[in-house]
């Protein structure tokens, strides 16, 4: 008697834990420019094309402003609602987790953890929503200020979803930090009203994503490869039109060898009351396309915002 | 800009007061200069802190530091009526939500045959007000 309530209560938790709403992660990060400004760019080899990139952590090595803005953002968001990753703690973790990934060998044959390019690629420091700040200090004789500019950015669309900026008061005696900490305090409100705008929106339309559809280079099928004579395209345009919220989708672009879906508006929740995220959106795809046309695919995902179809394998 | 709102008074039953900001408050404040109008300076200061509290919840504040209004929209208000009744009324908790330094300037004016205003720069704890306002249900909480 005793153990069957066990399993009973043990059920329940587990459902409950399943259905618990996924929340975006937000990360404060420092623009592009600031961190060209600064100095705080690397440079790496993509394919013989020399490209620069930020480097966070020699930033949050060196500079002790950049700590204390990201860090008063971190407190005040957090007290608002919206709890932060934080980009240095990530970073850490990534570094921990790579070195443990290096040293972990099989005990029987000593093989050791398969990871494909992609996998090396895609270990970075991200969340679903950006916090992108930039300030500049300016100078006008003995008076400072600060000119502040925070942006939210959606990862996956792209878009920017709330922003804050402006110049503070000039002042003859107030030192940098101090001019900094008042700008993160003076803008946080107002960007935390446009962000909760932005969840509201989803709660009420659906939540935004995007979707790709790809074709593995196999020569056995493209996406105007016929099935009782509707071409695969319009088949999965179908299907989108079907389970999209209001019908809400754009086509943006596409060939025989991939479609691009932008403005995807998919249900937040799933049937069973779990949240509904790009990669559950495309796995019904993929199991309507293999129940109906036994057409075998791949999923693969960007964070919440995004998931990509690949046709003709796994 | 400067907003002008109706001051809820005992001579006039309207709200009638300016509110702008004046500078960035300690954490958790926002420091706003109110103007209030009554027909004495007594009646004008009175309604000062009523005025501050008010206008952080349903006007939003203008100036170089312009927030938008706690309350997210003005309709809150109606929805509400009873309780901001009560919420304003002459001991009502508004007042636990407002540092008044008494030892702040504050500008008096004549403007009309029977009507004065008065300026103040006064804080209101914004923070404290929001979640009091969430925990009772009145404004929707932020964040996910």
């Amino acid at each position: 008697m005793k153990r069957s309530i066990f399993s009973i209560i043990l059920f329940c938790f587990v459902l409950s834990l399943s259905a618990q709403e996924k929340k975006p992660t937000i990360m404060v990060v420092p623009s592009d420019v600031w961190c060209n400004q600064h100095g705080y760019m690397t440079t790496f080899d993509n394919q013989g094309s020399v490209q620069k990139v930020p480097d966070y952590k020699t930033a949050l090595q060196s500079d002790a402003d950049l700590l204390l803005v990201i860090g008063a953002i971190n407190t005040l968001m957090a007290d608002r609602g919206f709890p932060l990753k934080n980009l240095e703690s990530t970073l850490k973790s990534i570094e921990q987790r790579m070195a443990e990934d290096n040293m972990t060998v099989s005990k029987t044959s000593g093989a050791e953890l398969a990871e494909s390019p992609l996998d090396r690629l895609r270990r970075t420091a991200k969340a679903d929503i950006i916090m992108q700040i930039t300030w500049t200090v300016n100078t006008t004789g003995p008076k400072k200020s600060i000119t502040y500019n925070l942006q939210g950015i959606d990862s996956y669309t792209d878009k920017q979803i709330a922003g804050a900026q402006g110049t503070g008061d000039p002042s003859f005696t107030a030192e940098i930090p101090v001019l900094l900490q008042e700008a993160v305090v003076t803008h946080m409100d107002n960007f935390c009203f446009q962000l909760q705008s932005y969840f509201d929106d989803l709660v009420a339309k659906g939540r935004e994503v995007s979707v790709d559809v790809r074709v593995f280079d196999t020569g056995e099928m493209d996406l105007e490869t016929e099935f009782n004579g509707v071409e695969l395209t319009e088949i999965i345009d179908e299907w989108m039109n079907a389970n999209t919220v209001n019908h809400i989708f754009n086509k943006s672009d596409a060939s025989e060898n991939y479609i691009q879906y932008e403005q995807v508006r998919i249900p937040l929740y799933k049937t069973n009351g779990a949240t509904m995220d790009a990669e559950s959106f495309v796995r019904n795809l993929r199991t309507y396309l293999r129940q109906e046309y036994q057409i075998q695919s791949k999923v693969m995902t960007r964070g919440l915002g995004r998931a990509i179809l690949v046709i003709g394998e796994k | 800009m400067t907003i002008v709102f109706l001051s809820f008074n005992l001579f006039s039953q309207e709200w009638h007061y300016e509110i702008n900001c004046a500078g960035t408050g300690v954490q958790g404040t926002y420091l706003v200069e109110v103007t209030s109008y009554g027909k004495t300076v007594d009646a004008a200061m009175a309604q000062m802190k009523k005025n501050a509290v008010h206008g952080v919840l349903f006007k939003g504040i203008s100036g170089k530091c312009s927030q938008k209004p706690l309350a997210g929209k003005a309709e809150v208000e109606n929805e509400n009526k009873a309780f901001f009744d009560k919420f304003f009324s002459a001991n009502g908790d508004y007042e636990k939500y407002v540092i008044d330094d008494q030892n702040t300037n504050m500008t008096v004016a004549k403007v009309g045959k029977r009507e004065y205003k008065v300026t103040k720069v006064i804080s209101v704890k914004k923070d404290m007000l929001r979640k009091d306002l969430e925990k009772a249900g009145i404004i929707k909480a932020l964040g996910f």
